[in-house]
């Protein structure tokens, strides 16, 4: 364990003090929720720094949808991204996410903001992300600017983010009528299982069964969650047949780089993610009635 | 303002080596009203022990994967009572908030259903698992009065217990969960 006796946290309460101290004080780090960050920190995972604690900036905390566009602050928990009606009925895919990020205790302080910018390959919001084509609201000194949540991540924890910019809100945009997906998640511990592989499948099916739009993404394979666009080509156009199913499936290890560590090897991770890609779309397919 | 002086302080203090000096905090644990000035680092758990003296909130992994350390909060981060691990929060992030320990469970010398429970069902043996054990169960159950034992098994899979093996965990909190609905009232 890390001695931490001399960091310092600053705590705020609203956005306006937040970025003031992030302007004026160098090196600071932001801190939300905690689950991740504060055990990165005792462990020595990261180095150590100076905390900006915004977990009580309450007016970053809220699921609204505005102008069709569903939009959740950074700090709402993964609890309350859950339990919304709002999420459920406009990003199921997240809601189902939101539920294995961990235990209740996780759930219950964890954001979805932190998680976001936290940027482990293996975050479970970010396969739906990718998959709803999110978009992120950054703010900062300079005002405030939208970056698609594929432009965010440019490597592994390498963001699209200045030291003095904060995260400030997601914004999905419904996929609309006939969307179907699902969010799937090979991990080790229920109550505290960082995934070996996740991803999120997401289709839209014509009512004979043909895929009109497929949107597959991955987590925990490559140095970011990536999008597999080898998978989508033979999805899209095709009837959601078993053998389209399998092609699909084996498709994803064209777009994956995974690695060996102490979670799973690399070998592993594609199997896992040929298999779980191929279980959730008949997952999808036997609830919309194209295979029995 | 005052919030934007105290700022300012920070930002003046932060520029230079001088170290932040303690901030003020006030929670409410079990019904009692504490105030204190911590070091901003202090973590919620060690405030709870060794600044307020309960120690029955245990500290086990301090990782966050064991869950000994549950307490339940509200008043922060939202108006419900919420189930949080006090390993991985800062004491200044609990200013302002109402907390439950396991001290704060039996009424007038009576134990809670869950002690109850916990104690007619074997759910415990070395017992070093149990505060942090029922708080969870407590917090699920405020969300879920009535869950399967399934449901019970995601509701504590935030816990560890090394000696149990969860079976008798999951009855008890089956049998307390009868019980809280009966009474009605969940503390």
């Amino acid at each position: 364990m890390q001695h931490l006796a001399d960091v310092e946290v600053y705590s705020v309460r609203t956005l306006r003090e937040a970025l003031e101290l992030l302007s004026s004080v160098k090196g600071l780090r932001v801190i939300a929720g905690g689950t991740d960050l504060i055990v990165q920190l005792k462990t020595g995972v990261v180095p150590k720094t100076n905390l900006l604690d915004v977990s009580r900036v309450d007016e970053l905390r809220y699921v609204r949808f505005e102008d069709g566009i569903l939009r959740i602050g950074a700090l709402t928990t993964f609890m309350e991204i859950y339990r919304s009606e709002l999420v459920r009925r406009h990003a199921p895919l997240l809601a189902e996410a939101a539920f294995t990020v961990g235990s209740f205790q996780i759930m219950n302080k964890g954001t979805i903001g932190g998680n976001i910018v936290n940027a482990s390959p293996a975050a479970d919001s970010l396969p739906p992300l990718y998959a709803l084509n999110a978009e992120l609201k950054i703010v900062g000194p300079r005002g405030e600017r939208f970056v698609r949540i594929q432009d965010f991540y440019k490597g592994y924890k390498k963001l699209d983010l200045m030291a003095d910019e904060l995260v400030a809100e997601v914004r999905i945009r419904p996929p609309g009528e006939g969307y179907v997906g699902h969010f799937f998640k090979h991990g080790l511990r229920r109550g505290d299982a960082i995934a070996v592989v996740n991803g999120a499948v997401l289709l839209r099916l014509s009512p004979e069964g043909i895929v009109r739009d497929a949107r597959v993404a991955l987590g925990a394979v490559a140095p970011t969650v990536v999008r597999s666009p080898s998978s989508e080509r033979v999805l899209v156009g095709s009837r959601l047949s078993p053998e389209v199913m399998w092609r699909a499936a084996e498709a994803v290890v064209n777009d994956i780089s995974p690695i060996d560590d102490v979670r799973g090897s690399a070998a592993y991770r594609r199997e896992l993610s040929v298999n779980y890609v191929f279980m959730t779309l008949y997952r999808i397919a036997r609830e919309t009635g194209v295979v029995a | 303002m005052a919030r934007r002086a105290a700022v300012r302080t920070v930002q003046r203090r932060a520029r230079g080596p001088v170290p932040q000096a303690k901030v003020p905090i006030r929670v409410k644990i079990n019904g009692v009203e504490y105030s204190h000035e911590v070091e901003p680092r202090l973590l919620l758990v060690h405030y709870i022990r060794d600044v307020v003296g309960l120690t029955g909130t245990h500290i086990g992994c301090d990782t966050s994967n064991c869950g000994a350390c549950t307490v339940l909060m509200k008043g922060t981060w939202g108006n419900e009572w919420r189930a949080v691990k006090s390993c991985t929060l800062y004491a200044v992030q609990a200013d302002g908030a109402e907390i439950i320990t396991i001290e704060g469970l039996a009424k007038n010398g009576e134990l809670h259903p869950l002690q109850k429970a916990f104690w007619e069902h074997h759910a415990l043996q070395c017992g070093y698992c149990t505060p942090g054990m029922i708080l969870a169960a407590l917090g699920f159950l405020k969300l879920n009065p009535n869950p399967t034992r399934e449901e019970i098994r995601k509701g504590i899979s935030g816990n560890l217990c090394r000696c149990t093996g969860y079976v008798n965990i999951v009855k008890a909190i089956e049998a307390a969960a009868k019980e809280i609905r009966e009474k009605g009232s969940w503390i």
